[in-house]
């Protein structure tokens, strides 16, 4: 049972549910407002941007980026992991505080899924444009090969990211889809429109809602959510086995699987943050995503800070136990001081210490600083890869080759691009999906959003 | 609802036998020319039972600050288990005589001819060594005696009041016991070989006692279940405790491949060092029985659902994983100290008496106390859990 007068109110004010159909499915009826195409016009911008980079990138080579014999993983590998680490949040969303029982993520879940699904497609596109010749893109997939003995390099992390992440994008992409289905057959119910009616009735597969389809329906999602949660782990653990698996200091360090995935988390989670106090804004959704849900959140991010803020003091600690000198050069010399320490601060602030302030009270229950601190961790844990990737390519052990890197106008072109698409992928789907779970915010509904009182509960 | 329990004559009988054994067997390991090996047996043992007491209260913390519901009836067995810290310290207090036998970085001269662990000196040396030792003694009993109290304190005069107060001391706890914990795995168990290290070493090591510590609260659950008490207990809790065993039955997996693949993918001599006498000599068998009782059968076994909510099932996986934590932390200290392998009277009347010795702790602090909280504000959303 769950105990209201603790644990306090999920869905606030006093829903039927009649009411939570009508107010989720509202904005996708009303007429399209303003500032959905103010940003869709913005964000269009920079995907055109972003497509110019491509251009320039394809038609010319990857000359066209700052990219040198040292460095030669730049802002593309950066942006890549940047936007797979995003991408971990819906997945992680559904099952683990499914394991953990947290029913208050049902208000959030579809918002944080669909936000995987379109930070994994914009971080597809980098590995495929960093190959130059984009049109042997092909030859990454362990297809039956008809060129003669060349196969893919099965021993290369590369390719193991290849298999993960796109396995995971279509479990994803068929969790996510299937979670819509109850409340697609909603839509296709409430409309007045005919063509609505079509489309909507298409992509509900003929749900209606009878007890056996229910059963299929939970028993699939139970099944695709235990197979997603070690997919979670498995795509950021093989995107940090790129750097690990090699010699390079900086990059060869055992704890590096983990502590991808628990950065991944946390910037997913940091990026769920910022569009949930989005979205509840605009659509004015503050009964369904309260102040409580985002309080839960900020209490999670502060957890992961403090993994993230060990991790960081593990690897200097351990760079400084190990008694290596290049692990010490490149900790010591190259991160904490050295050309690169404003990129290693700005990643331990912004994650490590930032986030700390959710302890304070005072500081969850203000939206304005949540939102605002959220946006540092995007940053914070941007600058992460960064360091990460940068510091340790441009001086390796040999001095004679040492080069510094920055990036030139087309990585920035194509980086912008990836946000336009991310950012018109999340206009879309404020659009035509329901942004909450209806299905899902239904079934808690009625245990969590009454008070009763003490007696009834003893 | 408030019975407490009651130890029987036998059962003392029996745990102060076994910690008699322990002690014969201790003196007799120094008798007969086997220092090194009773000593690190000591140090094995005395991380044992400490991982599982440590583990049990990272999972009350964990519970706390989740604010799961289901766990609520469950608290005063962690909570009990809390109370073996204390006896643990003065166990490992123990250890300081043998420290010379364990720890090659405790010779002074060994040191100064040694230019990285000369390096290391500012860290490993003994005294810092033993404060780093009391310090987190201190801070782990502190914290836990204190989430007990608290909760007692609840039992007599209700409220939400302190089961906010218990949730802030478990995320302090938390984030202490992360750093500290850590930093006491790399003092004990690593620095036996003090010239390897490996980043994710301390993070097994918390992974393994939180792992096997959350089986140890469901053994002596299932076990006073079987007894009379925790009348409250049904196929949903048990379910629920399986798939935490099962969450970190991948987890510990998971933590064993990061350290295994990358050390033998880049193959580095100061990296693979570690393997070779693990790998290619007599631990071989070991090497593997860890992987597979720790990760491969829970996980399998666990997978399937009727498992999880069967009782009976859940002691057999508790028992192995009993063994499987003594075969890591075997590995783990082994190859470093007695070097050939054998497993003889010591090994087995070491571990009985430790076991004798945390028994009778967690069960006098079982009697301490009601064992289902009285005022548990999800007292009720536990007990009705699963109908």
């Amino acid at each position: 049972m769950y105990n209201t007068r603790v644990r306090g109110i999920l869905i606030k004010g006093n829903k039927s549910f009649s009411d939570v159909s009508r107010d989720i499915i509202k904005p996708m009826d009303d007429k399209t407002p303003m500032w959905w195409w103010v940003t869709a016009f913005l964000a269009t911008g920079a995907l055109f941007w972003g497509v110019w980079g491509f251009y320039n990138t394809i038609s010319t080579g990857i000359g066209t980026w700052g990219l040198n014999n040292n460095v030669a993983w730049g802002w593309a590998i950066i942006n890549f992991v940047w936007w797979i680490g995003i991408g971990h949040a819906g997945t992680a969303f559904s099952i683990f505080l499914l394991i953990v029982r947290q029913k208050w993520r049902t208000s959030i879940n579809r918002a944080a899924e669909a936000m995987t699904i379109f930070a994994v497609m914009a971080a597809g596109l980098f590995p495929l444009i960093h190959m130059g010749r984009i049109w042997d893109g092909f030859f990454i997939f362990p297809y039956w090969n008809t060129r003669g003995p060349v196969w893919d390099n099965f021993n290369s992390p590369l390719f193991w990211d290849v298999v993960a992440i796109s396995t995971y994008f279509m479990a994803s992409f068929v969790f996510w889809y299937m979670g819509m289905i109850p409340d697609f057959a909603t839509i296709r119910e409430r409309t007045t429109s005919a063509i609505k009616k079509k489309i909507y009735g298409a992509l509900s597969f003929g749900w209606i809602g009878n007890a056996k389809g229910w059963l299929r329906f939970e028993t699939a999602a139970i099944l695709l959510g235990g197979m997603a949660a070690p997919l979670v782990v498995s795509v950021h653990s093989i995107v940090s086995m790129d750097f690990s698996v090699s010699v390079v200091p900086g990059w060869h360090t055992t704890i590096f699987p983990p502590y991808f995935v628990v950065g991944a988390i946390f910037s997913g989670f940091g990026m769920v943050l910022t569009l949930m106090i989005v979205m509840r804004k605009l659509y004015k959704f503050k009964d369904y995503v309260t102040d409580g849900h985002l309080d839960a959140i900020t209490r999670i991010l502060t957890f992961m800070s403090l993994i993230m803020g060990t991790a960081y003091l593990t690897e200097l600690f351990m760079a400084w136990y190990s008694g290596s000198e290049y692990e010490l050069f490149t900790f010591m010399k190259n991160r904490v001081t050295g050309d690169y320490k404003f990129a290693y601060w700005t990643m331990l602030i912004c994650n490590g210490m930032i986030p700390q302030l959710f302890w304070f009270k005072a500081v969850r229950k203000n939206i304005t600083i949540v939102f605002i601190i959220s946006l540092f961790i995007n940053l914070g844990m941007w600058f992460e890869r960064y360091v990460i990737v940068v510091t340790s390519l441009s001086k390796d052990f040999l001095p004679a080759t040492w080069a510094t890197y920055e990036p030139t106008i087309t990585e920035i072109a194509v980086y912008s691009g990836t946000i336009g698409l991310f950012v018109l992928g999340v206009l879309m789907f404020f659009r035509f999906v329901p942004t909450i779970a209806i299905s899902e915010v239904k079934g808690v509904l009625k245990e969590t959003s009454t008070l009763k009182s003490f007696t009834d509960e003893n | 609802m408030d019975n407490k329990l009651q130890i029987g004559s036998k059962f003392k009988m029996a745990m102060f036998a076994l910690i008699a054994v322990g002690v014969i067997t201790v003196i007799a390991g120094f008798l007969t020319g086997e220092a090194t090996r009773t000593w690190a047996n000591l140090l094995l043992n005395n991380y044992y039972f400490l991982a599982v007491a440590l583990g049990a209260t990272f999972w009350l913390a964990i519970q706390a600050i989740t604010q799961s519901g289901w766990s609520a009836a469950f608290v005063r067995v962690p909570q009990a288990m809390g109370n073996y810290l204390i006896v643990s310290f003065f166990l490992f207090l123990i250890l300081f005589l043998g420290i010379h036998n364990l720890y090659h970085w405790t010779h002074h001269d060994a040191v100064l001819q040694d230019a990285i662990l000369l390096h290391k000196a500012p860290y490993l040396n003994l005294p810092f060594f033993a404060i780093r030792y009391v310090i987190f003694f201190a801070l782990w009993i502190f914290l836990t005696q204190r989430i007990k109290k608290l909760s007692l304190k609840e039992d007599q005069l209700g409220g939400t009041v302190f089961f906010e107060k218990i949730e802030f001391t478990s995320k302090v706890y938390i984030f202490v016991l992360a750093i500290s914990f850590s930093l006491f795995s790399i003092d004990w168990l690593m620095s036996l070989d003090a010239h390897w290290y490996s980043t994710i070493y301390a993070v097994k090591k918390f992974v393994m006692a939180f792992y096997h510590g959350t089986a140890i609260v469901l053994a002596i659950i299932i076990i006073l279940n079987k007894l009379g008490q925790f009348p409250m207990l049904n196929k949903t809790h048990l379910g629920d405790f399986s798939r935490w065993l099962f969450v970190l039955s991948m987890i510990w997996g998971y933590m064993w491949l990061s350290q295994y693949l990358l050390i033998w993918y880049a193959n580095i001599p100061e990296e693979t060092v570690y393997y070779v006498p693990r790998i290619m000599g007599e631990y071989k068998n070991y090497f593997y029985s860890e992987l597979i009782i720790n990760w491969l059968f829970p996980f399998l076994f666990l997978m399937w659902n009727r498992v999880g909510k069967n009782a009976n099932a859940l002691l057999f996986v508790i028992f192995v994983l009993i063994v499987g934590q003594w075969v890591e932390l075997y590995m783990s200290i082994m190859p470093n100290t007695i070097e050939s392998h054998s497993i003889t009277y010591v090994e087995i009347g070491t571990f009985l008496g430790f076991a004798g010795v945390f028994a009778l702790v967690i069960a006098w602090s079982l009697t301490k106390a009601p064992l289902v909280p009285r005022n548990h504000p999800y007292l009720q959303e536990s007990i009705e859990d699963g109908h």
